[in-house]
C-alpha cells in the first residue's frame, strides 16, 4: 500500500447547485419557448382567418351574382287569342291549327302589348314595332302555342296569364340593364327600358321567384331566360346513383378483401401502391378512357348518365377504398381476437364486428367520393355530356341511356355563352350544386354521429 | 404467500387425464424462435398456470393452443400439439372449430359494443347451440352465473357490455368464453388490467371452473398462479424450464433458473 492510496480520498466537490431562482419571473429559455409558441398559435390563426376569408368572399360573390337567378319577371297582361292568326281555317281542330307556326303566336303577344300600351295611355317617344316585339321571351310564344294547342276553347278569348319577359327585361329589374346600357344595346332600347317601368308601376310586371329555374331544361343563346337546370339535375342524380351502386360495394368488398383476407406479398403491394396512385390520377384521364372504353368500344351512347357513371365509379372507387381500409384499420385488434376467440370465423368477426364498427368511417368516406364525383367536370367533356340536351332523360333504367347534362358542366356551358343573363344563371347553378353538397356532407355526419353511438 | 390457502386447492392431480398433449413444440415469428422445444402435457380440470418473465414465450405458447397465432401472418408453429390426441395443426383442423373447444379470454377486458345479453349469447348463436330463444336465455343465464355475474346485470341485460366496470367487463368476456361450453380455457393474465377486488373475484372464480374446465392461465404474478393452479411451467427465454405441481415449484424448485425467479431475482 502507497502513501499515495492510504491518504485519505480528496473530498469530491458536490456538484454546484443551481441557483435559485424565482417561479415568478421567466427565465430566459422558458419565455424563447413561450415566444415560440405564441408564435405558432398566431400563424394557425392567421391560415385559419386566411382561409375562411377566402370561403366568405366565394360564397360573397356566388350568392351576389346567383340569386337573382331564382327570380323571374313576368308581365300580366290581357292577350287576346285572335281566332283568324291562330285557327285561320276555323273549324278549332287542333290537327289544322298546328299549321300555325310559333311566329303567329309571337304576333298575338305583339298586339296585345300594343293593345296594352294604347288602353293605357302610356306614351313613349320612339316605342317600335321591334321594341314591342322583342319585349316577351321568344320561350313566351312556344308556351302560350302550347297553352293553345292542349286547349283549344282558348281560342277567341282575352286570357290574363303571366307572360315570360325577355332576358334584357328581367335585367333592368336586377340591375343588369339599366337605362344608359340600354342606350347602347342593340337588343334593347331607351323605349323598352322606359315601357317597363311604365309598367312595373302599374303593377304589370312582377318580379317572382321561379321554380322554372330548377325545373326546366337548357336553352338556346337567345332566351337565357328559360334555361333551367332540370335535366343537369336529374343527370348528376342518376349519375349519383349509378356511382353509388357500384362503387360503394366493389369498393368495400375490395378492401375489404384487401385488408384481412389477401395474403401480403408483393402482388398486394403492387396492388396497394396502385390503388394510391389511381387517386391521385387527374380526372380528365378517366374521361379519355371512358371515351376509350364504354363509348368506343362498347358501344355505349354518348353524354348518357351511364357512362358518366361509370366513368366516376371508376375515379370514386380509390377514394372509397383508400378511406374504407383506413376505417377497418381503426377498429381495435382486441374485438377480432374477441370473435374469434370465441369461435368465430373470419367472416363473421367481419360482418358482425368490424364492419358495424368501421361502418360511420365507410360512410363518411363514400359520401365524400360523392361529393367529389357530383362537381367533377372534365372526364364528362370528354364523354359528350356537355351536349345541348332539351328533353328530359326518362325514368330510370332506361333513362341512363338516354342524353342527359350534368350540373358542373351545366355551370361550364353557360359560362361559355354570350350573353351576360347566362353569367347569373351560371352562378344560379353553382347555388344548386353547393347545396346537394351541403346536403351530403349533412348527410355523412348524421350518419356518422347515428352509427357511432353503438360503440 | 398464502400457504395455507395454497395447501386446501391441491388435488391429486396424478388421477387427471391428460387434455393436451405438446410435444416439442417450436414457435418462429419470422427469424425470431421464440418458443424452443417446449414439451409439456396439460390435465383436464385442472388449473395449469404459465409463468416467467416478460418476452419469455408463455402467451406465445397460450395462443397457439387455440391457433389464434393463425392470425399472425409470420408465425410458424413446429411440433405436435395433440388435443384429446388429435392434432390441432393437422391439415384438416378448422381453426374456427378448435377455438369452440378451446376458448380463450384477453389480457384486456374487450366485450363488443353490444348489450351484455348479446355479449355472452354470441358464440353460442354462432355455433347453434340453443334451438330456440328459450334455451339460449338459459345459456346465457347459466353462463353469467358461473361468471358470477348474474346478479349484478340481470336487470339490465340490454345495456351495452362497454358500460360495465372493468372487473364486470372482464367476468362478462369470461362468461362469453364459458357460454361456448368449451372444453379448455385459456387466460391471458386475465386479471393485470383489474383491481385487488376485482381480482380475487376473477381467481375465485377460475377455481370454480376448474370443476368443468381445464384452465391454462397465463400470469405475471406468482402468488396469483400459487393461489389458483395446480401445475405451474416456468418459461423463461423460450424455454420451458420447469413444470410440475404448483407446491413443488415455489417450495422445492429444481432448475436454478426457476428458485431465482420466484424469489426475485431474475425477470
Amino acid at each position: 500500500m502507497t502513501d499515495v492510496t492510504s491518504q485519505p480520498p480528496r473530498p469530491v466537490d458536490p456538484p454546484a447547485a443551481p441557483a435559485r431562482r424565482s417561479l415568478l419571473i421567466e427565465d430566459p429559455r422558458t419565455r424563447r419557448r413561450n415566444a415560440a409558441e405564441r408564435r405558432f398559435r398566431a400563424y394557425g390563426v392567421v391560415a385559419i382567418a386566411l382561409a375562411m376569408g377566402a370561403l366568405v368572399f366565394l360564397l360573397f360573390t356566388i350568392f351576389r351574382d346567383g340569386t337573382s337567378a331564382f327570380f323571374q319577371t313576368y308581365a300580366r297582361i290581357p292577350i287576346a287569342i285572335e281566332a283568324q292568326v291562330v285557327d285561320p281555317a276555323g273549324n278549332r281542330d287542333p290537327a289544322e291549327m298546328q299549321k300555325v307556326l310559333t311566329m303567329g303566336y309571337g304576333k298575338l303577344l305583339d298586339n296585345s302589348l300594343a293593345a296594352y300600351v294604347e288602353a293605357n295611355g302610356i306614351e313613349i317617344e320612339g316605342l317600335d314595332d321591334r321594341d314591342l316585339s322583342s319585349f316577351f321571351s321568344a320561350q313566351a310564344r312556344a308556351d302560350l302555342r302550347n297553352a293553345v294547342l292542349a286547349n283549344p276553347e282558348l281560342v277567341g278569348t282575352v286570357i290574363e296569364a303571366p307572360v315570360m319577359t325577355s332576358s334584357r327585361i328581367d335585367g333592368m329589374f336586377k340591375g343588369r340593364v339599366s337605362r344608359e346600357s340600354a342606350a347602347i344595346d342593340a337588343k334593347t332600347s331607351v323605349a323598352q327600358y322606359d315601357l317597363a317601368m311604365a309598367m312595373q308601376e302599374r303593377g304589370d310586371l312582377q318580379t317572382r321567384f321561379n321554380w322554372d329555374f330548377v325545373t326546366s331544361t337548357d336553352s338556346s343563346d337567345n332566351r337565357p331566360e328559360a334555361a333551367g337546370l332540370g335535366v343537369a339535375i336529374l343527370g348528376s342524380f342518376y349519375m349519383m346513383l349509378i356511382v353509388l351502386v357500384l362503387s360503394l360495394p366493389i369498393g368495400v368488398a375490395a378492401s375489404i378483401y384487401l385488408e384481412e383476407f389477401a395474403p401480403k406479398n408483393r402482388l398486394t403491394d403492387l396492388i396497394e401502391v396502385n390503388i394510391s396512385n389511381l387517386a391521385a390520377v387527374p380526372s380528365i384521364v378517366f374521361g379519355i378512357l371512358g371515351l376509350a372504353v364504354f363509348i368506343n368500344f362498347a358501344g355505349l351512347p354518348r353524354s348518357a348518365p351511364i357512362v358518366g357513371g361509370l366513368v366516376l365509379t371508376l375515379m370514386t372507387l380509390p377514394t372509397i377504398i383508400i378511406s374504407t381500409r383506413a376505417a377497418l384499420k381503426a377498429v381495435p385488434p382486441s374485438i377480432r381476437d374477441a370473435a374469434l376467440g370465441v369461435g368465430a370465423s373470419r367472416m363473421q368477426t367481419m360482418f358482425h364486428h368490424v364492419l358495424p364498427l368501421a361502418m360511420p368511417g365507410i360512410l363518411t368516406g363514400t359520401i365524400i367520393g360523392l361529393a367529389q364525383a357530383l362537381g367533377e367536370t372534365a372526364p364528362l367533356l370528354l364523354i359528350g355530356m356537355v351536349a345541348f340536351v332539351t328533353t328530359y332523360p326518362s325514368a330510370p333504367p332506361e333513362g341512363f341511356l338516354d342524353p342527359a347534362s350534368a350540373l358542373p358542366v351545366q355551370v361550364f356551358n353557360w359560362t361559355q355563352r354570350a350573353d351576360p343573363a347566362f353569367f347569373e344563371r351560371a352562378s344560379g347553378a353553382i347555388i344548386v350544386l353547393l347545396v346537394f353538397l351541403l346536403a351530403m356532407n349533412l348527410l355523412a355526419i348524421t350518419l356518422r354521429r347515428k352509427f357511432e353511438r353503438r360503440w | 404467500m398464502d400457504d395455507v390457502r395454497m395447501v386446501e386447492r391441491v388435488v391429486d392431480t396424478d388421477a387427471r387425464d391428460i387434455k393436451f398433449q405438446c410435444k416439442d413444440v417450436q414457435v418462429f415469428y419470422g427469424e425470431k424462435h421464440a418458443i424452443k422445444d417446449v414439451s409439456v402435457d396439460l390435465l383436464d380440470k385442472t388449473v395449469t398456470a404459465f409463468i416467467g418473465p416478460s418476452g419469455c414465450g408463455k402467451s406465445t405458447f397460450l395462443r397457439c393452443l387455440n391457433r389464434m397465432n393463425d392470425t399472425i401472418g409470420i408465425a410458424r408453429v413446429q411440433g405436435r400439439m395433440l388435443l384429446d390426441g388429435e392434432d390441432i395443426y393437422d391439415r384438416r383442423v378448422d381453426p374456427v372449430q378448435l377455438r369452440a373447444r378451446v376458448g380463450m379470454v384477453f389480457q384486456k377486458p374487450n366485450p363488443f359494443p353490444k348489450s351484455i345479453y348479446d355479449n355472452v349469447a354470441y358464440g353460442p348463436r354462432i355455433h347453434g347451440l340453443a334451438r330456440n330463444r328459450a334455451e339460449l336465455d338459459e345459456i346465457v343465464e347459466k353462463a353469467l352465473r358461473g361468471a358470477a355475474l348474474w346478479n349484478e346485470v340481470k336487470d339490465r341485460l340490454g345495456e351495452t357490455g362497454t358500460g360495465l366496470s372493468g372487473g364486470q367487463q372482464q367476468r362478462l368476456c369470461i362468461a362469453r368464453a364459458v357460454a361456448t361450453a368449451p372444453e379448455v380455457l385459456l387466460m391471458d393474465e386475465p386479471c393485470s388490467a383489474l383491481d385487488p377486488i376485482a381480482t380475487a373475484q376473477v381467481e375465485e372464480l377460475i377455481d370454480e371452473l376448474r370443476a368443468t374446465f381445464s384452465v391454462v392461465i397465463v400470469t405475471h404474478s406468482m402468488q396469483q398462479a400459487a393461489r389458483v393452479s395446480q401445475k405451474t411451467a416456468f418459461f423463461h427465454l423460450g424455454n420451458l424450464v420447469e413444470y410440475g405441481d404448483t407446491d413443488d415449484i415455489f417450495t422445492r424448485p429444481r432448475d436454478p433458473r426457476t428458485e431465482s425467479y420466484i424469489s426475485g431475482r431474475i425477470g
